[in-house]
């Protein structure tokens, strides 16, 4: 069974940081012991199977220009720069 | 609430094709048509929220391909429709702006994702719905809201424009009162997108054209997994009187077993939090976000403050999906959800060499009341267990309004195999036309 400390290190990872820690660390831990059904799937020996896409059916890697300024979308930017603050 | 952005600039469109009327110009297909678009899809200059507090303000700078598709053809947006936020819930009680109702009994949920817009077309509001299907969130709320809802193969119609949760797994789907209005919806939406590169090439196929085939010879196979334990009575019975209806049609119905759906919803739910662990990253407030001041904050922890605008269930699936992929579990979790999902595929494909198309419940219960299950997140998952099978195999499917039962709808889901969209369509026309329902109590 996962432990509510290696679930509290991922989400650490994640940068997500809640209020109500115990709460949802023990709902997340409850879902992730349901997960542990898949062990007695038998399926350690079955293949992973991706559909696989060939290069010639990509589109081409072409610039297509955008009909707007992005830049007029944003909320402070100033000539043909964005302000970002301090950090 | 199910409506939270009326479109007013577009409904003044109407005044435009009223123009067009009078001066013979040629019409789109769907002229003055009121359709409503879940709020996960994007329209040029409107907001798109995606139900959720992160994307309040978010403005789309472009249209989807499906957006572009409709404004050609004449469609008039009414709204924007809610859903759970990031289309992460199968009730829609986890909106940041509220839950939607069912409006056949406004103490019970819609079902979800596309809560809002199953409503809407049940309610009379708009002939037809676009939703987004990632496990279940187009048929689920068709079920509960006695719609159609349309999940089609992977790849039909495309994503290019649905702001990403599970990509692998998810597609726009229409939601409409009728099979022959799905149909319809599904002509004009479908087809290849350069923009999409997993979108498949539909030679134009015309969904509508010989939709009254009927279903004569056709076998069709009984998912006994989805018949089983935890399937609500009236449930049960309903699915006996739908199998009964097709075989006096001339449908061949038998069982067929498909042993991977027991664990279809723990590999759905692995799978699908460690796509949206990856695909919501982007909410940092650099790339997407809202007006937060930055000073003060050292980086990880302003990154960490902002994504507290989450709800809690997209907060508890991207912790799940940081935890399942990552080193150490990976092999326990992910990679097994993996094999589960190639193996479910093998065993529905060969499936497919013995059946046309496959039945079941869409869903196992009956729409249950707001609140019910909200502190069970696991309960709840298990509501989607007869639904995730086509989106982990990639396979059309159709919940169709079947019966109601005090007051609450039942849909019957009927799937079939990939590109076989067309046959899907016939089948559920010719099982709709075998049942009269009452009108919605509105």
């Amino acid at each position: 069974m996962v432990t509510v400390e290696e679930i509290e290190h991922v989400s650490k990872l994640m940068k997500i940081d809640v209020d109500d820690n115990a709460e949802y660390l023990e709902k997340v831990q409850t879902i992730i012991s349901y997960f542990d059904i898949l062990d007695s799937a038998g399926v350690e020996s079955e293949e992973i199977s991706m559909p696989e896409i060939s290069i010639e059916e990509l589109r081409r890697d072409e610039y297509i220009p955008f009909a707007e300024k992005l830049i007029e979308k944003m909320n402070h930017y100033k000539g043909t720069y964005v302000r970002a603050p301090k950090m | 609430m199910h409506f939270y952005q009326l479109m007013i600039k577009h409904l003044i469109k109407l005044g435009n094709i009223d123009k067009k009327i009078k001066s013979g110009e040629k019409l789109g297909a769907c002229f003055g048509m009121p359709i409503s678009i879940k709020d996960n899809i994007c329209i040029k200059d409107s907001k798109t929220t995606c139900a959720s507090k992160m994307l309040e303000n978010f403005i789309a700078p472009y249209d989807a391909t499906v957006i572009s598709k409709l404004k050609k053809q004449d469609a008039i947006f009414i709204g924007k429709v809610n859903m759970d936020e990031f289309a992460m819930g199968l009730s829609t009680e986890f909106s940041a702006f509220g839950p939607s109702k069912n409006p056949w009994n406004t103490e019970y949920v819609p079902g979800g994702s596309s809560g809002g817009s199953a409503v809407s077309v049940s309610s009379y509001e708009c002939v037809a719905s676009l939703g987004s299907d990632t496990g279940g969130s187009v048929r689920n709320p068709a079920s509960f809201c006695s719609t159609v809802g349309y999940k089609p193969t992977y790849g039909l119609i495309s994503r290019y424009g649905l702001i990403s949760y599970a990509n692998s797994i998810e597609q726009i789907g229409p939601l409409a009162r009728t099979v022959k209005d799905t149909a319809f919806m599904l002509n004009l939406i479908a087809g290849i997108d350069p923009n999409d590169n997993t979108t498949v090439n539909n030679n134009n196929e015309d969904y509508l054209a010989n939709i009254d085939a009927g279903i004569k010879g056709k076998r069709i196979g009984i998912i006994t997994e989805m018949i089983g334990e935890g399937i609500d009575p009236e449930v049960m019975t309903a699915t006996k009187e739908a199998i009964s209806k097709l075989e006096g049609l001339g449908a061949i119905c038998e069982e067929v077993s498909l042993g991977m759906v027991k664990y279809s919803v723990a590999a759905y739910y692995t799978i699908t939090a460690t796509e949206a662990g990856s695909n919501l990253a982007r909410y940092d407030n650099l790339r997407y976000g809202y007006e937060m001041p930055v000073e003060g904050y050292e980086f990880n922890s302003y990154i960490s403050k902002t994504r507290k605008k989450f709800g809690p269930e997209v907060t508890r699936r991207m912790i799940i999906g940081g935890f399942v992929p990552s080193a150490g579990h990976a092999g326990k979790y992910f990679l097994k959800a993996m094999k589960v999902k190639s193996k479910l595929t093998k065993e529905i494909n060969e499936a497919f060499k013995k059946f046309d198309l496959l039945i079941s419940p869409t869903v196992p219960i009956l729409p249950f009341k707001i609140g019910e299950k909200i502190n069970d997140p696991v309960s709840l998952f298990l509501v989607d267990i007869n639904t995730v099978t086509a989106n982990l195999t990639g396979k059309p499917a159709i919940s169709i309004p079947f019966k109601i039962v005090n007051g609450l709808p039942i849909g019957i889901q009927l799937l079939a195999n990939s590109m076989n969209d067309k046959l899907l369509l016939q089948a559920a026309y010719a099982l709709e036309q075998t049942v009269k329902l009452p009108e919605v109590p509105i």
